[in-house]
């Protein structure tokens, strides 16, 4: 009778032990936050916003929503960031192959010259500031570049900067059949004799800051200005009026030629 | 042109380059300019050209780059008023949609279940023999995506020509309630203010809209003026989190049809606080309400004593029971609208229309804007904003609706059908005085049996997609399959959910592929040239019906005659001989569209919609109506209607007048409406509400969009929006499968737990743009009983996991 309770028992025990396990995972992937729990009690959460040096922790589908900057400690006192080793006047010889690279990978970004670029990385967080964090300046880290944006500050990013699929969506094929090709970007612009600066070969809307591309750390390889301390592009770089959408001319309106009598 | 196996060249896959942070699948095809290839677009012979934007009511100008007859590139107009050179990303990739591998480039019959090419000749006889036969049972289902012209064609075709007034539009889905809101409180359609509004506002407040996504451009117009230092205040009321919740400074969240308590609670509050605009109210408006004997769009007249006495139980706890926003929210609210002080626009768009009190909401809260006087100031404007680039200016000035013919008229004024037949020059009494059908009525009467009194045999659809648009597709719309006598012509540039069904489909040019004019939201008449040719034998919309009223003019169809026996379209070259328009071949020899749309003009006058010569607008980015002629010989646009300072139709001196007022003295209503709850309500069987509607980055049914690589990529399909709890209780997995269904039908969606918008718990949404999953088979046909305009924003369905249905079943 005794032997017959143990094993009865041992049979209830493993039974509830394997169905514990089984139970708890099925194998299935589940949505961000799904069995989330506050890892932190409030008690404990109202600690950590007393302690400047802790950050409270969140569930996962909280963290996009909870500010994660700086403690307090930290912003109290400036930081001094490892300053950049980017030196103006290093000797700059833009390479014709890194011209090329750089120029492919901008084109595989866009469906024309001129349109706004998809983005080309997950975003979870689509508010202004979460664009503006890399992308006012540029930033570059570990390898990892984010492009300056070469227009003012507008906002509503993802207005004209397409994200990429949902993360529920991303194996979904996207790809469609279009017969459309898009006007390529220009390789160079005019220059009236060897030596002479060129003209801008594209439009300057919405490429106001010539840094974005031209010059500065961040630009892009190949693309880069020779002379990266002069500061006013266009006194020696002149612009087109008809890619900037000016009130157009058929021909350049002269006054007539003069009325001269030939001895 | 280019071959195709050298464009498939052209797309070699990105460089593997990128750094690691970039996904793999992110990249375009590449179209960077490889030597050797000498016949891609390379600049050279450029040329760059103005036309409003396909998408949206917002109405974006974009300058289109062409280089040997094709589209090559897009950018923003700088010297477009609406959009100031900014676009948004649907425009920016505007120039593909002509570019689609399936473009419809040839007639296709079916026969025997099979669609066959067929020629022009054929399909345009085929039209018109079935008119000939049986002219009061035919049908034109027309749309907001119109050009004026073509509009006004097949307005002209069809109450000017065969006396028949069943012509209706996909706009009597979209903002039909808009335009009774309209009518009901000004006694004229369109809004008084324009989008300078949005640089001049304190407030915004978006009633069950969310701009961020719909009307981008619009919404950083907004936004923008707060990163350049501006104080704008946004208060997002609506019954999901959306992109426009996280700009706003305050997001209420209330219950479906909690805006018609909300306006009414802040009216209430008003009164009762003394706080509203005396001197506005008694010198501007008067009040209005339902009579007993039922609802008409006019209502009666009621004293404000009555006004009062009625909306006193719209006390904010009773408002809060029905709306679900707080006591609190509601008198903050309230206490905006008090402060004389500050400029607040409303902006709304579906979630107001789409509702069976649609005519009902838009009235309340024009109502809250003239109580409080916050009207016909720069930035104080009640603004509805419409989803199609000419709904406002093609169906809604147009008149192509069941009731109504140009300029304002409608069709049951004798006086109106006299001056329209006066203009068109055809017989007297040509023009049927009984209203058609409306969209829901129109298409039930097509897709019911003959023998069962379904008395539309054939139905014309042009520039839409009903198959995939209009509600409750199961009664509406899928059961034409098995109706061998009914026959569905469409004109249509990609296959779609409607030319599944359809027995004709005809091959149309689209956009820049053919002259047009569209107009706005803000009133903004809008004018292009054709750039590129139509691919194939595509062709325009408004030569199909020139041709089929032609063809019908031929076989001796007397309505196609007009009163001096000449066919009803002619145009007539300086000579004074005709210009055979009816030939393709000649339909470029003379500016068809502005023919029209001088003819067009003479319509405009009556309800002050003036509208200048077409020359004006070739030289203009659009014009804001009413558009008065100068003593100099120029043209004036109105921004700011019925103001003294900026409407010519005010008299000197007057501060306000609203010259088309229902009660004839220059006053405008203020109307009360008792609130009624949603016609089908989550229960125990369907316990979730169910939403549906856009998303930024396709439009509409994405016959266009979804033929861009940007934009697919970034929403590749359909889905179904879900709040995460109630997620976890029906043990349904992010990305997983399920049913969404109804007592009307069921769509399958994948799941997306917090999605883009956030429901609450016990709601879903689903954007309708997936022509392989239709959420409408689902949805509701009920409608607003005054502009009988469906609500695609509230029924009751439920979500089930398909491995529990398979069980089921």
């Amino acid at each position: 009778m005794n032997r017959l309770t143990t094993v009865f028992l041992s049979l209830v025990i493993a039974v509830a032990v394997i169905g514990y396990f089984v139970g708890i995972g099925d194998g299935v992937p589940q949505p961000d936050g799904f069995y989330e729990s506050s890892l932190v009690d409030r008690d404990l959460s109202q600690a950590a916003a007393n302690d400047v040096k802790l950050i409270p922790a969140v569930s996962y589908s909280e963290i996009s929503s909870t500010p994660m900057g700086p403690t307090k400690s930290w912003q109290a006192k400036p930081q001094a960031l490892p300053g950049g080793d980017y030196d103006l006047y290093t000797k700059i010889e833009p390479s014709e192959a890194e011209k090329e690279a750089s120029g492919k990978l901008r084109a595989s970004r866009r469906s024309f010259n001129g349109a706004p670029p998809i983005i080309p990385h997950p975003v979870e967080n689509t508010t202004d500031a979460a664009c503006y964090a890399c992308h006012s300046n540029g930033v570059q880290m570990a390898g990892l570049k984010a492009s300056v944006m070469s227009h003012k500050f507008l906002g509503n990013c993802v207005q004209c900067h397409a994200p990429m699929a949902p993360v529920p969506f991303q194996d979904v094929d996207a790809s469609v059949e279009t017969s459309f090709v898009g006007l390529p970007a220009p390789t160079q612009g005019k220059r009236a004799f060897q030596g002479a600066p060129p003209t801008i070969p594209h439009s300057q809307w919405m490429r106001e800051n010539c840094n974005a591309c031209h010059g500065g750390p961040n630009g892009w390889a190949g693309l880069e200005s020779t002379h990266p301390w002069r500061t006013n592009c266009t006194q020696c770089h002149a612009p087109s009026a008809t890619l900037d959408q000016m009130p157009e001319a058929e021909i350049v309106p002269m006054l007539p030629p003069l009325d001269v009598v030939r001895r | 042109m280019m071959d195709s196996k050298r464009r498939t060249f052209l797309k070699s896959t990105a460089m593997a380059a990128a750094s690691s942070m970039v996904a793999s699948n992110a990249s375009l095809p590449v179209v960077y300019a490889d030597q050797g290839v000498a016949d891609l677009p390379d600049g050279d012979g450029l040329s760059w050209n103005k036309a409003p934007c396909r998408f949206c009511g917002t109405g974006c100008h974009v300058q289109v780059g062409v280089e040997d007859g094709r589209v090559v590139a897009i950018a923003g107009d700088k010297a477009a008023d609406v959009n100031k050179g900014l676009l948004c990303v649907k425009g920016y990739h505007v120039g593909g949609i002509l570019y689609g591998k399936d473009r419809l480039t040839k007639p296709l019959l079916r026969k025997d279940g099979k669609l066959t090419e067929i020629e022009w000749d054929e399909a345009i006889e085929i039209v018109a023999k079935r008119i000939y036969d049986s002219p009061e049972t035919f049908a034109i289902y027309g749309s907001g995506q119109w050009t004026i012209p073509e509009g006004y064609a097949a307005q002209k075709f069809m109450k000017g020509g065969l006396g028949n007034n069943h012509i209706d539009p996909n706009a009597r889905l979209c903002m039909a309630s808009a335009v009774t809101g309209f009518l009901g409180t000004y006694g004229v359609d369109e809004p008084a203010g324009c989008y300078d509004d949005l640089d001049e506002c304190d407030v915004v407040i978006t009633w069950g809209n969310n701009p961020a996504e719909m009307h981008p451009v619009l919404f950083s117009r907004v936004t923008d003026r707060r990163s350049r230092g501006e104080n704008v205040r946004l208060i997002d009321i609506g019954t999901r989190r959306t992109r426009t919740t996280d700009a706003a400074n305050v997001y209420l969240e209330m219950k479906p049809h909690g805006d018609v308590p909300i306006a009414l609670g802040i009216m209430h509050l008003l009164i009762e606080n003394g706080n509203y605009d005396r001197s506005f109210v008694e010198q501007h408006c008067n009040f209005r309400a339902h009579p007993e004997s039922g609802k008409s769009l006019f209502g009666e007249a009621i004293s404000e004593d009555e006004f009062r006495k009625r909306i006193a139980k719209y006390t904010p706890e009773h408002v809060e029971e029905l709306s679900g926003i707080s006591v609190d929210d509601l008198r903050m609210l309230a206490d905006l609208f008090a402060n004389p002080d500050i400029r607040i626009t409303s902006l709304w768009c579906m979630g107001m229309n789409q509702h069976t009190m649609g005519t009902a909401v838009n009235t309340l809260v024009h109502g809250v804007h003239l109580l409080s006087g916050h009207f016909g100031k720069p930035g104080d404007a009640p603004t509805s904003l419409t989803g199609q680039p000419s709904a406002c200016g093609t169906v809604r000035e147009v008149g192509t609706l069941a009731h109504a013919l140009p300029g304002g008229r409608i069709v049951a004024k004798p006086e109106h059908r006299k001056q329209s037949e006066e203009f068109w020059n055809v017989r007297e009494g040509s023009v049927n005085a009984v209203p058609g059908y409306h969209t829901v009525k129109m298409f039930d009467q097509f897709t019911k049996p003959t023998s069962d009194g379904g008395d539309i045999t054939t139905m014309f659809v042009q520039v839409t997609n009903p198959g995939q648009t209009l509600p409750n597709l199961n009664k509406l719309f899928n059961d034409k399959e098995p109706l061998d006598d009914k026959f569905l012509i469409v004109s249509e540039v990609y296959p779609t959910a409607t030319t599944e069904l359809a027995d004709l489909i005809l091959p149309a040019a689209m956009w820049v592929e053919k002259n047009g004019v569209y107009g706005n939201s803000e009133r903004r008449t809008q004018q292009w040239f054709k750039m590129v040719d139509p691919p194939g034998e595509a062709r325009d919309d408004t030569w199909m019906t020139i041709a089929i009223a032609h063809k019908l003019f031929e076989m001796g169809y007397e309505g196609m005659k007009d009163k001096d026996g000449e066919f009803i379209f002619a145009v007539k070259d300086d000579a004074g001989k005709e210009i055979p328009i009816w030939n393709f071949d000649n339909y470029y020899d003379t500016n068809v569209d502005k023919h029209l749309f001088e003819e067009y003009r003479q319509f405009t006058t009556m309800k002050h919609k003036n509208l200048a010569p077409y020359d004006e607008y070739v030289k203009a980015r659009g014009l804001r109506w009413p558009v008065v002629e100068q003593e100099d010989g120029s043209w004036r646009e109105t921004r700011f209607r019925f103001s003294g300072f900026d409407d010519p139709f005010v008299a000197e001196g007057e501060e306000f007048d609203f010259y088309h007022s229902s009660s004839k003295d220059g006053r405008a209503q203020i109307w009360f409406h008792e609130y009624e709850p949603p016609p089908e309500i989550p229960d125990d069987e369907y316990p979730m509400w169910l939403c549906t509607g856009r998303v930024l980055e396709h439009w509409h049914t994405g016959t266009m969009t979804r033929r861009l690589e940007p934009l697919n990529r970034a929403m590749p399909t359909g889905y179904v929006e879900m709040h995460m709890e109630d997620a976890r209780a029906a043990n349904i997995r992010q990305g997983e499968v399920v049913i969404v269904e109804s007592r009307r039908g069921s769509c399958e969606l994948p799941v997306w737990i917090d999605g883009r918008g956030r429901p609450p718990r016990g709601s879903i949404f689903v954007p309708f743009f997936d022509e392989t999953k239709l959420i409408n088979d689902v949805t509701l046909d009920e409608h607003c009983p005054i502009s009988k305009q469906p609500d695609y924003k509230k029924c009751a369905a439920r979500v089930v996991k398909k491995a529990a249905a398979k069980v089921k079943s």
